[in-house]
C-alpha cells in the first residue's frame, strides 16, 4: 500500500462492514473512491453525481429527513421529520438504492468531505463476501437477526466448556451389557439404571454401543424379536474421546456426528460416558446449586450471604456467553427461591396463614427478565374469607418478607408497589375491582402506574387466587379497545433514539444526549408492545419473549414483526447484560446507562437497527389507535 | 491582464512546441491548455507534489513525486501516483527524517527521465495544482532543461497564493505560518494528514483546493481567476 494512502486505508478499513475485506479488496475499494466536498446546507448527491453511490463521511455531518410520500397541502408547513444524523466514519447508503433515495432527503449539516464510491463497483469488489454483501442488501431487521445468529454461535465458542476437561462430566462407571444379552435385557437395564445408553462388552472388551434410539429404530420399528442379542442392533464403530480432551471437544464431536452419547477412554481403556445433556446442564449447574442452598437456609443472614452471589452469577453467566433470556430466567428463579424461603421463615415465626393467600411478584421478576438486584415489586392477594383480625398476620408477613428482600439487596420499590402497602395487600375481590376500574374506565395517568400489574406471577401460596383474576382480566382486555388504546398511547411515549451522532445519542428532536438509557429507550418499549399485544389477544404469558412468540401471526402483530422485535429485545438485553457484568466486575452498581464511547462501531450499527425495528412497530401501533 | 497572461501561456506553448525536440516534452506541449474561461467545476486538474533534498532546484535533488487527478472537482483515488527517484548520492540524514525515505527505498526508485515523462504525460492538457508552486515549478524546469534542453510552460494554480490573496485583501496582519498546508487545512476544518509524503501532500492540497473553492461562489469562478500571476 502506498504510504500516502495509509491514512485513507486506516480510516476505511475499520468501518463496518469493510473490516471483512482482504488487503487486495480494500485496495480496490480505495481506488474506487472519489473525494468530493459538499458545503453545509447542500443536499446529496452533489452536483454532477449520477447513478447509485455509497458515501463515506470523512469529515462533517449529514442529516436525514423523511420526505413525504406525496405532497400534502395541509401539511406543507409541517416540520420535516429528522431520521438521523451521520458523522465521521459513518456510511450513507441512501443513494445505493434508488427506491430509498426517493423517500429520504440527505442534507449536509456541516461542510462535508465525502468519499464517494460507485455502488456497482463496490458490488463487484465484495461479490465473494456474503457478510459484506448482506450488509448492503438487508433491512435493519435482517441485519439484526444475523448478528444474533452470530452471537449464539459465539455463545457456544466462548462457553466455559473450552476450559473444562471432559473428565469433569463423564459418568463412571459406565453401564455395560454383555453382547449376548437380549435386547429386552438391555432395555430393562437401561430403565433400572436410568441410562439411555449402554456400552456393549464382549469378553471384557468394548464391542459397541446401544442406545434407546437403537432399540426403537433397529428393533421395534423393524419388527425384530426382543430376545435377539444386543449385538444385532448395536453400533459397532464407536467413536470415543480421550479423557484429556476438553468438554468443548466432546460437544463439537457429538454435534458434528449428530450423536448424544460419547464413551470416554483413559489410557485407551473405557473410563466413562458423557452425554450431550450433561454438557448442556453444566451452565445451569451453578444456579441450581444456589437455589438448593437457598431452600436450606434458615435465617435471613444466610439468605443475605447467598443473595450476595447473585451479581457474581450474573457476571459469570455473561462471560460464559449465556443469552439474556437464560440469565433473566436464572436470576428470577433465584429471587423467587429467596422470596419463598423468606415466606417460609415468616410462617415459622408467625404461624400458619389464617386464610389462603398468594404472594405475587410484578414487573421484571414476574416476566422472568430480572438481572442481578433489581427493585422489588410484589403484592398479596388474600382469600375473600379474610376477617379483620387476620389482617395483622398478613401485615407481619409482608413486612418480614419485604424487609428480608431489602436486606438481600432487593431495594424497596420507590413507587411502594409492595405487599407492605395496604393497597397492594387486599382480598381477591378488591383486586378484581382494581382491574375492573383499570380496564373498564381507563384513566391514562392511572394506567401509567398500573401496567406493572398486568405482568403478575404467583410466587407462593394458592395460585388459583391469581389465576381466577387473570382469566377474568384477559377476557376483558381482549374486548376493551379503549383500554388497549390508552395503554398503547402510554407505551408510545417511550421512544427509541434516532441513532448516534459522533459520540452522542441522537434523540427524536435532533438533540444530543451523552448516554443511552437502555431500559427506557430500548427494552421497555418492547416490553410494553409485547404486553399490549398479549392483552389484546387474551394471552396469559407474561415473559416478553413468550408473549411475542405467542402473539406472532395474530391480528395484533405479524409473524415477521414479532420475530424482529424478539431479535431487537434479545440484542438490547444482551448489551445490558454485558454492560452490567462489566460494572459489577468493576465494583460499580449496575445500571442501564450506556455511553456511546463504550460501544463499538458495529454495536452502534446494530443498535440503530434495533431502534428502527421498535420505531416501525410503534408507528404501526400508533396508526391503529 | 490575466486573460492576456493565459493567452500568453498558450502562445508560449505553441512557440516552444516548434522548437521542442521530439519526445515527452513535445508531446506535452502539443496538447492545448484549458481555455481561461473554463469554469472551475469543469477544469481538469492534476494535483502534484515533490519531495526534494532542499529548496534549491539547481543544487538539490528531487526525491519523490506524487500526483492525483481531479477532474470536475472530484479527486480520483484510482489515479494516484507515487514514485521515488533514483539518485547517485546518499541521502542526508536530516532529510531522511523529514521525508521518511530510506536509501533502500530510494534504491527501488526509477530514473528521473522516466518519472518526468510520466508527469508530463499526466499533465498534458491539464492545470497543475500545487501548494507553494516554487518548488514544483523550479524542479520540473531544471529536470526538463537537463533532459530535453528546454523548460516547459505550465498553467499553475497555487493554493498558497489563493489564500494569500484572500488574506492580503482583508488588510489584516497575519502570521505567514498560517499559509502552511497543514495549518490551512486545519483552518478549513479538514482532517489531519500524513505530511511529507508526495502523494499524501498532493491529495491534501487537492482537498484544500476543494474546500477553498466550495466556500466561495464557485459557480462564477473560472480558470483565469485562479491562475498564479
Amino acid at each position: 500500500m502506498e504510504n500516502a494512502l495509509t491514512e485513507i486505508h486506516a480510516f476505511v478499513r475499520v468501518i463496518p462492514p469493510f473490516e471483512h475485506l482482504s488487503e487486495d479488496q480494500l485496495e480496490q475499494l480505495l481506488k474506487a473512491i472519489n473525494i468530493c466536498y459538499v458545503r453545509a446546507q447542500q443536499e446529496l448527491p452533489p452536483e454532477g453525481e449520477q447513478g447509485a453511490k455509497l458515501y463515506i463521511v470523512r469529515k462533517g455531518a449529514l442529516s436525514y429527513f423523511q420526505l413525504p410520500e406525496r405532497v400534502d397541502h395541509d401539511h406543507t408547513d409541517q416540520e420535516q421529520q429528522l431520521l438521523g444524523k451521520y458523522g465521521e466514519g459513518d456510511l450513507c447508503t441512501v443513494f445505493c438504492y434508488p427506491e430509498e433515495s426517493k423517500t429520504i432527503r440527505v442534507v449536509c449539516e456541516e461542510d462535508c468531505l465525502l468519499y464517494s464510491i460507485d455502488f456497482a463497483l463496490l458490488k463487484d469488489i465484495i461479490v465473494d463476501l456474503p457478510q459484506v454483501k448482506a450488509f448492503f442488501q438487508q433491512s435493519p431487521a435482517q441485519r439484526l437477526s444475523q448478528v444474533l445468529d452470530q452471537a449464539n454461535q459465539n455463545a457456544i465458542l466462548n462457553s466455559s466448556l473450552l476450559n473444562t476437561n471432559v473428565s469433569d462430566f463423564y459418568h463412571t462407571p459406565v453401564a455395560t451389557i454383555e453382547s449376548n444379552a437380549t435386547i429386552q435385557q438391555a432395555a430393562i437395564t437401561m430403565t433400572e439404571q436410568n441410562f439411555s445408553c449402554l456400552v456393549v462388552v464382549d469378553a471384557g472388551k468394548t464391542a459397541g454401543i446401544i442406545t434407546d434410539k437403537d432399540i426403537r429404530r433397529r428393533c421395534v420399528a423393524q419388527g425384530l424379536s426382543i430376545v435377539a442379542p444386543v449385538s444385532e442392533i448395536m453400533t459397532r464403530d464407536i467413536t470415543t474421546l480421550s479423557s484429556s480432551q476438553s468438554a468443548f471437544d466432546a460437544l463439537m464431536l457429538m454435534t458434528s456426528l449428530n450423536i448424544h452419547h460419547l464413551p470416554v477412554t483413559h489410557q485407551g481403556k473405557l473410563a466413562g460416558m458423557v452425554t450431550i445433556t450433561d454438557l448442556m446442564r453444566q451452565e445451569e449447574q451453578n444456579a441450581v446449586n444456589l437455589t438448593s442452598l437457598i431452600h436450606k437456609a434458615d435465617s435471613i443472614i444466610e439468605l443475605k450471604k447467598l443473595s450476595a452471589l447473585l451479581p457474581k452469577l450474573q457476571v459469570k453467566m455473561a462471560k460464559l456467553g449465556a443469552s439474556a433470556s437464560q440469565l433473566g430466567k436464572t436470576v428470577s428463579a433465584i429471587t423467587t427461591a429467596i422470596t419463598i424461603r423468606l415466606i417460609a421463615l415468616a410462617e415459622q415465626k408467625y404461624g400458619a396463614a389464617p386464610v389462603p393467600y398468594v404472594w405475587v411478584a410484578a414487573g421484571s421478576q414476574a416476566r422472568q427478565e430480572q438481572f442481578a438486584h433489581s427493585d422489588q415489586d410484589n403484592g398479596l392477594i388474600i382469600s375473600d374469607q379474610i376477617q379483620p383480625e387476620h389482617e395483622p398476620w398478613f401485615a407481619n408477613l409482608a413486612t418480614y418478607v419485604c424487609d428480608g428482600l431489602a436486606q438481600c439487596g432487593f431495594v424497596y420499590c420507590p413507587g411502594d408497589i409492595m405487599a407492605t402497602t395496604k393497597r397492594w395487600r387486599q382480598p381477591q375481590k378488591r383486586w378484581r375491582q382494581y382491574f375492573n376500574t383499570w380496564i373498564n374506565t381507563p384513566d391514562p395517568k392511572a394506567l401509567l402506574h398500573c401496567s406493572i400489574f398486568f405482568d403478575l406471577t404467583a410466587i407462593y401460596g394458592d395460585t388459583r387466587l391469581l389465576e381466577d383474576i387473570r382469566a377474568k382480566v384477559l377476557s376483558q382486555t381482549k374486548q376493551s379497545s379503549l383500554f388497549i388504546a390508552h395503554l398503547s398511547k402510554n407505551a408510545l411515549q417511550l421512544k427509541p433514539p434516532l441513532g448516534f451522532f459522533r459520540d452522542f445519542v441522537l434523540i427524536q428532536d435532533g438533540k444530543n444526549k451523552a448516554s443511552l438509557d437502555l431500559k427506557h429507550n430500548g427494552i421497555a418499549p418492547i416490553v410494553d408492545l409485547a404486553r399490549i399485544y398479549a392483552l389484546s389477544e387474551g394471552i396469559s404469558a407474561v415473559n416478553t419473549r413468550e408473549r411475542l412468540q405467542k402473539v406472532a401471526g395474530t391480528r395484533a402483530v405479524t409473524k415477521a414483526s414479532a420475530k424482529n422485535l424478539l431479535d431487537a429485545f434479545e440484542f438490547l438485553s444482551m448489551l445490558k447484560m454485558k454492560h452490567q457484568a462489566e460494572q459489577i466486575s468493576q465494583q460499580q452498581a449496575p445500571d442501564n446507562y450506556l455511553s456511546p464511547k463504550s460501544l463499538s462501531k458495529l454495536e452502534r450499527e446494530h443498535l440503530k437497527d434495533a431502534f428502527k425495528v421498535i420505531k416501525t412497530l410503534q408507528e404501526s401501533r400508533q396508526s391503529v389507535y | 491582464m490575466v486573460f492576456r497572461q493565459l493567452f500568453g501561456l498558450n502562445a508560449k506553448r505553441q512557440r516552444l512546441l516548434k522548437k521542442a525536440p521530439d519526445g515527452p516534452l513535445k508531446d506535452y506541449l502539443s496538447v492545448p491548455f484549458p481555455e481561461s474561461s473554463t469554469p472551475v467545476h469543469h477544469l481538469d486538474i492534476l494535483s502534484l507534489d515533490f519531495e526534494t533534498t532542499g529548496l534549491n532546484a539547481k543544487t538539490d535533488k528531487l526525491l519523490s513525486v506524487g500526483f492525483i487527478q481531479m477532474p470536475e472537482l472530484q479527486i480520483k483515488l484510482g489515479t494516484s501516483f507515487h514514485q521515488i527517484i533514483t539518485s547517485n548520492g546518499a541521502l542526508k540524514a536530516d532529510n531522511v527524517a523529514i521525508h521518511q525515505i530510506t536509501d533502500q527505498e530510494k534504491a527501488e526508485g526509477k530514473p528521473l527521465a522516466e518519472v518526468v515523462e510520466t508527469i508530463l504525460k499526466a499533465l498534458a492538457g491539464k492545470v497543475m495544482l500545487v501548494h507553494y508552486a516554487k518548488i514544483e515549478r523550479e524542479f520540473l524546469k531544471e529536470a526538463c532543461l537537463k533532459l530535453y534542453g528546454m523548460a516547459p510552460v505550465i498553467p499553475i494554480i497555487d493554493t498558497l497564493v489563493i489564500e494569500k490573496k484572500r488574506l492580503d485583501a482583508k488588510d489584516i496582519a497575519y502570521d505567514p505560518s498560517q499559509l502552511r498546508l497543514a495549518n490551512l487545512r486545519e483552518s478549513y476544518h479538514l482532517p489531519g494528514h500524513y505530511a511529507h509524503n508526495a502523494l499524501s501532500d498532493a491529495i491534501a492540497t487537492a482537498e484544500l483546493f476543494l474546500a477553498m473553492i466550495k466556500q466561495r461562489e464557485s459557480q462564477h469562478i473560472t480558470l483565469k481567476h485562479l491562475l498564479r500571476s
